[in-house]
């Protein structure tokens, strides 16, 4: 790449200064599901609405959070595909991390190293940015955290934050809802509630995605991948309150 | 200055001085080994996988109790013989391959997989890279065993052992294997292969380390045996303040190595408030 | 000649409560030839890691460089230090790079964790490391600076106790070496700072 006459860069400043490329992935972004996260005292927690197409789509089959290491999950609004490409990076600059000093990556430093790769599309010839922005929470020395990435590259740790469709709403009632002394299962609890907040229709386990990780016992617990099931009854408990 | 590059791979840079100060006559440094016993078994329900704890440089014991059962994987582990940095980076190299892959592909690792990379990174290499293990696992299809040797050949057994005190553990297996062993027997086998080398393999040495891996989950028992304790005890020397003969002058000739701290550096204040936060 | 002895070292690595010493001798040779007598082996990496480098001299230094230079990196990076053991597994990753071409160089690592546990370890030239939790030795006379710390080494000893007890480990032990010697540095690593100090030892 580069080295064709062809692969200048696509992301050019317009005359007023601005970079309508990543205008136009913010847009993307905008336009996606929404996903939101909220830090707690004791851990973090990352949700995002898993609106499929069509009742015929395989629910199972479709995974919207994903881990990049055993301590730290990735959600995502806008192109999906993007937000691959990322998590394959972002678990393999882990990896590299671990390699050398055989030590889980810090939050911070996989949060750098992600926002570098996403800046480096801003630049770089022949290629668009990224159409995601990331909502990365992880826990690591330092204690739960939450980290927002966008298509310029650019990124901010939050205590809570939303991103996508409803990113105004959400955010709005995050910052009525949330408190710093807010304990893991309220946040759990603050997370679906936005969520349903703008959800066009009844949310259920099988159209939303949560992911948590609970800071007691760091050494062994992971980040735990949301059972259906339990989504299904911390749903159906909200639907009845 | 070159800057590091973090992508991996092996450089090469230092190769022709090398052999440029070999042509001079002057001899090769010798590499930490570990001289070794590794051994394993399947079991009624899974793999008891055992080593000893020795690392030698030459003939000088330059760890009394090392660890050769390197994880790999949480349901396959690996116990390696040769040169102790090799199998330590290949072993290091695959769990970290496999830990990618579970994360792409949702599913717990097999054994096989492990294998197959092992046996590919070692022929490429062409024995050069030492490693002789004994790779064990359980995973969806059962427990499975296999040795695999420097040069990417592998052999799939019911019992394997490995490294200098292979045949002594081997006789043992040869003459106390048994199929469908229990638990306790099959520990109990393993330790006393080990064992066989221990006492009769000047490589091998100190004490034994087994790790059982079936559908539960793993069990690393390390030091299951210590057969050889020290023999003598005293309590050391005390030497009173002042023993050593100083010097006045300091030969602390420090080269200043490290920069000081970014918070040493600046000096953080309380700005005014940022009207507001851009995300673009 | 093994050109691990081509310059002659000794350096040895020390457990005690709360505390680690790591020293070094001072010579440094060409073969039998002494050139210098106050040559540094033990570099500082940060107030709570030490790192020792025995073998050849000039791959010495150019290993405290690239040490210095990535522990910089990682400081500016991540703003704080690290720690021993994540140095060790650093230098174990840097040697390794070079398995088919080594530095002749065997390191040591001294230093406290952050939680105040000692950590020391030794590591062979191709980066295969050996944690230790009594005390580590490297250098082209390994033999006698093993033999000195298997008799003379005690759990638990206190800052001035580890330093005496070091102190005549390395001066024994390099008592029989003909490659290394002419006195030695200590530094001893303590939660509260760290001091080193300079020995008196033979001349010849």
């Amino acid at each position: 790449m580069g080295d064709s006459a062809y692969s200048f860069s696509l992301t050019t400043f317009s005359p007023s200064g601005k970079l309508l490329q990543i205008e136009y992935a913010l847009t993307a972004v905008a336009s996606g599901a929404t996903s939101l996260g909220i830090k707690a005292t004791n851990g973090v927690v990352i949700a995002t609405e898993k609106k499929l197409p069509s009742i015929l789509v395989d629910e199972e089959s479709v995974k919207k959070t994903s881990l990049v290491t055993p301590n730290t999950g990735v959600a995502y609004s806008g192109m999906g595909p993007d937000s691959r490409v990322l998590v394959r990076k972002a678990r393999k600059l882990a990896q590299t991390y671990y390699r050398m000093y055989k030590e889980q990556i810090p939050v911070s430093q996989l949060v750098r190293e992600t926002a570098t790769v996403m800046q480096e599309s801003t630049q770089q010839g022949g290629v668009r940015p990224f159409g995601v922005s990331l909502l990365v929470a992880g826990y690591d020395e330092l204690g739960p955290q939450l980290y927002q990435v966008d298509p310029s590259g650019s990124y901010f740790a939050w205590k809570a934050s939303a991103i996508g469709k409803n990113m105004v709403n959400a955010k709005t009632f995050l910052e009525k809802r949330y408190n710093e002394e807010m304990e893991l299962e309220d946040a759990i609890h603050t997370a679906l509630l936005t969520l349903k907040e703008g959800f066009e229709g009844q949310i259920s386990g099988n159209n939303i995605e949560i992911t948590w990780r609970k800071s007691s016992n760091f050494q062994g617990a992971d980040f735990k991948l949301t059972l259906p099931k339990t989504c299904c009854k911390t749903a159906q408990r909200l639907r009845c309150a | 200055m070159v800057i590091p590059t973090e992508d991996g791979g092996f450089n090469f840079d230092l190769c022709k001085r090398n052999a440029f100060l070999g042509q001079q006559g002057v001899k090769g440094p010798s590499v930490l080994k570990t001289g070794t016993t590794i051994a394993g078994v399947i079991y009624k329900d899974g793999i008891v996988l055992g080593a000893d704890t020795r690392s030698t440089n030459g003939d000088t014991v330059a760890d009394k109790n090392c660890e050769k059962i390197h994880y790999i994987a949480p349901n396959i582990w690996c116990c390696g013989a040769g040169t102790a940095a090799d199998t330590e980076a290949v072993t290091g190299m695959v769990s970290s391959a496999m830990e990618l892959h579970r994360l792409a592909t949702n599913r717990s690792s097999r054994v096989i997989t492990a294998m197959t990379m092992l046996k590919q990174h070692l022929f490429k290499y062409q024995g050069h890279v030492s490693a002789a293990l004994v790779l064990g696992g359980y995973d969806h299809s059962g427990p499975h065993l296999h040795s695999v040797y420097p040069h990417g050949s592998t052999d799939t057994l019911p019992f394997v052992t490995m490294g200098s005190g292979s045949l002594a553990a081997m006789a043992v297996f040869e003459s106390g294997y048994k199929e469908n062993m229990e638990l306790e027997d099959a520990k109990i086998l393993v330790a006393r292969a080990i064992e066989a080398g221990i006492f009769n393999d000047l490589g091998s040495g100190s004490n034994v380390d087994l790790c059982i891996i079936n559908k539960d989950g793993k069990d690393y028992l390390r030091n299951w045996k210590c057969p050889n304790e020290r023999t003598y005890r005293h309590a050391g020397f005390t030497f009173p303040p002042g023993t050593t003969p100083l010097i006045k002058k300091n030969m602390n000739t420090a080269y200043c190595t490290s920069l000081p701290g970014l918070s040493a550096l600046v000096e953080v204040s309380d700005g005014p408030e940022p009207e507001s936060m851009e995300l673009a | 000649m093994s050109i691990m002895s081509y310059n002659g070292s000794a350096i040895i690595a020390m457990v005690g409560k709360d505390c680690v010493a790591i020293c070094s001798d001072l010579r440094f040779g060409v073969q039998h030839q002494t050139l210098a007598t106050d040559f540094k082996k033990i570099f500082k990496i940060n107030d709570e890691c030490y790192v020792g480098l025995s073998g050849l001299g000039s791959d010495m230094q150019t290993l405290r460089q690239r040490f210095v230079f990535r522990h910089n990196l990682y400081k500016l990076r991540e703003d704080r230090n690290m720690k021993p053991s994540t140095f060790a597994n650093m230098v174990s990753a840097v040697l390794y790079e070079k398995r088919f071409g080594p530095y002749f160089c065997e390191p040591v690592i001294a230093g406290l964790e952050p939680d105040g546990t000692p950590y020391i370890t030794g590591m062979d030239l191709l980066g295969a490391m050996a944690p230790a939790s009594d005390f580590v030795v490297a250098g082209d006379n390994t033999e006698s600076l093993f033999g000195a710390c298997e008799s003379f080494w005690r759990p638990d000893m206190n800052p001035e106790e580890l330093f005496e007890t070091i102190s005549q480990c390395l001066l024994s032990g390099v008592n029989r070496d003909c490659l290394a010697g002419w006195g030695g540095v200590v530094t001893v690593i303590t939660k509260d700072g760290q001091f080193t100090r300079s020995l008196k030892g033979r001349m010849d």
